[in-house]
């Protein structure tokens, strides 16, 4: 499976070719790209929120319990929603503010997991002077299961 | 310490989640760890700008990162008693900087059976150090018939 290149932590890089809110369709797919979950990737989203469960670290714990295996916690989307974006996406916009977020959950995120997104805007809007834009979200596993489902609500820059 | 369960939880009891201090690290280490690297979190001369109506004054915390501690909470809470963390809605509602101190709470607002499962609503909420909500919402979570404890 295809991986993304090196991502690229400049989010002013490619700032052009990102679509701005006159030219987000609702309801046209966004592009996405296929993403392989690791267990350091895992890892790292723990340390940054604090996640200390060993469901996430102890392969001998994780076999315990229903999951039968380690997995990641269910908000990784997070982190997801990224990996499984091209540069020119809109969502890294330079001044994109996140006003909420909804998700559900079916099944986790596994190490090893090859991650597929589909995505698109869902509606678009203007309150208070502000420019919204609501996105929806699906990720599969490599098994075409789905793992979460969410929608966004961001607030585009002027 | 009591074991939680579905017939042993009332609406009105409470969830608490853990204090998380914020500092410009946790923020840059939440970017590392998210790929989200949009300037709002990281560039103090571009939050000295306007955003249409809205004003920052400096870097700002992700929201993910909120909702991070919130699905913390909330597992810690689900997982000692074989439920499953089904569902997370939050709003923003206020900006947390660095040298602000956050802490995620929930409160049990109702319980449902359905045919095939048993469900509880938590209204979860998020503080900063002076009380104020940075962050509102509501979970739901699944108590299956087969419980799994761990």
């Amino acid at each position: 499976m295809a991986q993304a290149q090196a991502f690229e932590t400049d989010f002013w890089k490619d700032a052009n070719l990102r679509k701005v809110w006159d030219e987000i369709v609702p309801g046209e797919p966004r592009k996405t790209i296929p993403y392989t979950l690791t267990k350091e990737a895992i890892e790292l989203y723990c340390r940054s929120v604090g996640e200390t469960h060993p469901i996430y670290f102890d392969e001998a714990y994780a076999k315990t319990t229903r999951y039968g295996g380690l997995i990641a916690p269910p908000s990784i989307h997070i982190l997801l929603m990224f990996s499984c974006t091209p540069a020119d996406d809109w969502m890294r916009s330079p001044g994109t503010v996140n006003a909420g977020q909804s998700w559900s959950y079916n099944i986790p995120a596994r190490p090893g997991d090859e991650i597929r997104l589909e995505a698109r805007a869902l509606d678009k809007f203007i309150k208070r002077e502000r420019l919204f834009v609501v996105h929806d979200n699906v990720f599969f596993n490599g098994k075409g299961d789905v793992i979460c489902s969410g929608r966004g609500w961001t607030i585009r820059p002027m | 310490m009591t074991t939680t369960t579905f017939d042993s939880l009332s609406a009105g009891d409470t969830i608490d989640g853990p204090r998380f201090a914020v500092t410009r690290e946790s923020i840059r280490l939440f970017c590392d760890a998210s790929l989200d690297y949009n300037p709002l979190h990281l560039d103090d001369e571009y939050m000295k700008g306007s955003f249409g109506k809205t004003q920052f004054g400096g870097i700002i915390m992700h929201g993910m990162n909120n909702f991070g501690l919130i699905s913390r909470m909330i597992t810690d809470w689900a997982y000692p008693a074989g439920a499953i963390h089904r569902r997370l809605e939050t709003r923003w509602v206020k900006p947390v900087k660095p040298g602000d101190l956050i802490q995620p709470s929930g409160m049990i607002k109702a319980k449902q059976s359905t045919t095939k499962s048993r469900w509880v609503l938590i209204d979860v909420v998020v503080k900063n150090q002076h009380g104020e909500k940075v962050a509102t919402g509501e979970a739901m979570v699944e108590f299956p018939m087969d419980l799994f404890c761990q």
